[in-house]
């Protein structure tokens, strides 16, 4: 072969037709593997007894902006109906969850449960896998309050994570009433607390001291204030948290973590979850706790979720409320990390030259085995059967002589009578 | 997990020596990986740390990512990009300020930029030099370079500049007036989100041990 012309000219390949930013196809192992990712969290969601929900694609932006925090709000995609009237497509399942109970479930027995796979769509930068379309698969649980629902949902998270088959991985869970009641003593404006936030968000101990000595504060707020950033990890946290209690709130975003942790500890999954009162992120939706899960090989967060009590009374009589959510992009990166192993997505079985009573149901019976069978038609020797199972990644491939058979497989073939080769690959594939 | 790995990104160029320095000092680095060594990963002195040499814009990148759990870079780099990572400790050295600058012969024209409506900016800080003018009300002409950005006013590219001033020394020699300064910047110790929290016991440690350097030398 001439090496020049297979690299500068490049064969007959088509021009190429552009995809915009941010979306992608999915097909082969990408298509599998998120499909295999949704199967196992559907499965064991409902066995958790939740129920699922599809939400619409899009629906009015007006509906999706009153449930978004500000930077949601920034990244949803907007478009006009034909009427005029503005759309979006959906930036998360949780806003239109929480429509759906607040406006039409609003009568029915409580506590409701759903869950949800699909994608949703936010204007973002791609990072860690995560495009512009992105699949979520999450829960909501919808009336109940305090430590029971959210000790439910924590352990719902661990087990969802340990269905997608990963190990190692950790829940850092904080509580937003802890730092709300530490705004509260402080009695900071506005733009102060958005700076403390922004300390507190980074982890950023000069920034928060600076701040503290700008502000002048001391006593025993600027102690609370200037020890937030070491309450976290796995032992002790609550204890060194109660020495700086300022008011009510703040001890009962406490007690609440207490309780969450008798429930952890009756599911046996406290060694997953670590503590951090110093998170504050998502503190325009989130009422209680927030947490987000952590896989080691993943250098960013793969599940987010927490307590918003205050987002379904927003559509209709309020009910409290907890989630999460597993961005799955980000779930199969870290099942790579981890070496999970990979979906099989190729046919098992090519089958060439068997069109023919005998050998379509050899096939058939094949198929309703459970085996992927595919034919290949335009084969003249067995030779170019082997060829294309190689070439699309099969394992077995079926060449029909007669009534006989070769059963090819890994390079090498063997004759057997034409309808045996289903129960050659049964046993094999058991056995494998 | 005690046996968990850390690799820490460093900036080359203006931060490298002063970090190398520090990092020795907390006996995190081995004094024979000096700077003439041009490997691009350097072991640690501990078994269980490496260093990652790259360019300093790409430092925040490595971060962000994981594939480095700590960072050492500039706050200026840091900002100019929206990078999504801890920033746990600051290090007491690369001080510098991130600066407007026009040429002598315009200062008093510029004493008021709000009264520019549209004046061309070079610079190789793009969005901070676009938010700092946006915010007040004016819209420039941002004029990104990747470097000598003092040559833009002086061959007619632009009106002023946005760049990093350290002693002041480059503007002068080329006719250039600091006007305003953006942002104080320095070196700044970086770390990512999910590492802090996976590797919580060894990041402690570079944290107590650079501080305890620090704390040292001062």
């Amino acid at each position: 072969m001439d090496w020049r012309k297979s690299v500068i000219t490049n064969g007959n390949r088509p021009p190429g037709r552009p995809l915009p930013r941010g979306v992608v196809d999915r097909f082969w192992q990408e298509a599998a593997a998120l499909r295999e990712v949704q199967g196992s969290l559907r499965d064991l969601f409902r066995r958790w007894g939740y129920s699922e929900y599809i939400p619409p694609t899009f629906e009015y932006a007006e509906t999706l902006s009153t449930g978004a925090g500000a930077p949601l709000e920034e990244q949803m995609y907007r478009f006009f109906d034909r009427d005029g009237k503005m759309l979006a497509l959906r930036p998360d399942m949780t806003i239109p969850t929480a429509r759906l109970v607040g406006s039409k479930l609003f009568d029915q027995p409580f506590p409701q449960r759903f869950f949800y796979t699909g994608p949703v769509f936010r204007y973002n930068e791609p990072l860690a896998g995560l495009q512009r379309e992105f699949y979520q698969a999450g829960v909501e649980l919808i009336g109940v309050e305090g430590a029971e629902g959210d000790g439910e949902v924590l352990a719902l998270a661990v087990a969802a994570l340990r269905a997608l088959g990963l190990e190692n991985f950790r829940i850092v869970l904080g509580q937003m009433r802890f730092f709300r009641g530490l705004l509260q003593a402080l009695q900071l404006d506005r733009r102060d607390e958005e700076a403390l936030r922004l300390a507190l968000d980074r982890k950023s101990d000069p920034a928060l001291q600076a701040l503290v000595d700008a502000w002048g504060i001391s006593g025993r707020a600027r102690e609370a204030l200037m020890r937030l950033p070491r309450l976290h990890g796995a032992n002790g946290v609550l204890r060194a948290a109660e020495e700086v209690v300022l008011n009510a709130q703040m001890q009962e975003a406490l007690d609440n973590l207490r309780a969450i942790e008798r429930v952890l500890d009756a599911y046996g999954v406290t060694r997953y979850v670590t503590l951090d009162l110093a998170e504050v992120r998502g503190m325009d939706y989130y009422t209680g706790i927030t947490f987000e899960g952590f896989v080691p090989g993943l250098g960013v967060a793969l599940l987010s979720g927490g307590r918003y009590d205050d987002l379904v009374g927003k559509f209709g009589p309020a009910h409290p409320a907890v989630g999460f959510a597993i961005t799955l992009e980000r779930a199969l990166r870290a099942r790579e990390a981890q070496n999970v192993p990979a979906v099989r997505w190729a046919p098992d079985v090519i089958v060439g030259g068997c069109v023919t009573a005998a050998g379509v149901s050899a096939v058939q019976a094949a198929r309703d085995a459970g085996v992927r069978v595919a034919w290949y038609y335009r084969a003249e020797a067995q030779e170019e059967v082997w060829a294309h199972a190689t070439a699309v990644g099969a394992t077995w491939a079926v060449w029909c002589e007669g009534d006989y058979a070769w059963l090819w497989r890994e390079g090498e073939a063997q004759q057997v009578p034409l309808e045996a080769w289903v129960q050659v690959v049964l046993d094999r594939e058991a056995g494998a | 997990m005690a046996e968990e790995r850390i690799r820490i990104a460093l900036a080359k160029g203006r931060l490298e020596q002063d970090a190398r320095g520090v990092l020795t000092a907390a006996g995190l680095l081995a004094r024979e990986n000096g700077a003439a060594n041009r490997a691009l990963i350097v072991p640690g002195a501990e078994p269980w740390l490496e260093f990652l040499l790259a360019k300093p814009a790409d430092v925040p990148v490595y971060v962000e990512h994981g594939v480095a759990d700590l960072g050492i870079v500039g706050l200026d780099v840091l900002r100019e990009g929206n990078y999504d990572v801890y920033e746990p400790m600051l290090l007491p050295f690369g001080h510098c300020r991130l600066s407007v600058a026009v040429p002598r012969d315009r200062v008093d024209a510029y004493h008021s930029l709000r009264l520019h409506p549209n004046p061309r900016v070079a610079t190789k800080y793009p969005n901070l030099a676009l938010q700092f003018f946006h915010a007040r009300g004016v819209s420039p002409e941002i004029i990104p370079l990747s470097g000598s950005v003092e040559l833009g006013p002086l061959v007619g590219l632009a009106d002023v500049i946005v760049d990093l001033v350290q002693t002041g020394r480059t503007l002068r020699e080329n006719g250039l007036v600091e006007v305003r300064v953006i942002m104080e910047s320095q070196a700044v110790l970086i770390a990512n989100r999910a590492s802090y929290r996976l590797k919580e016991e060894r990041v402690g440690e570079v944290i107590r041990r650079l501080r305890a350097a620090i704390e040292m030398s001062e």
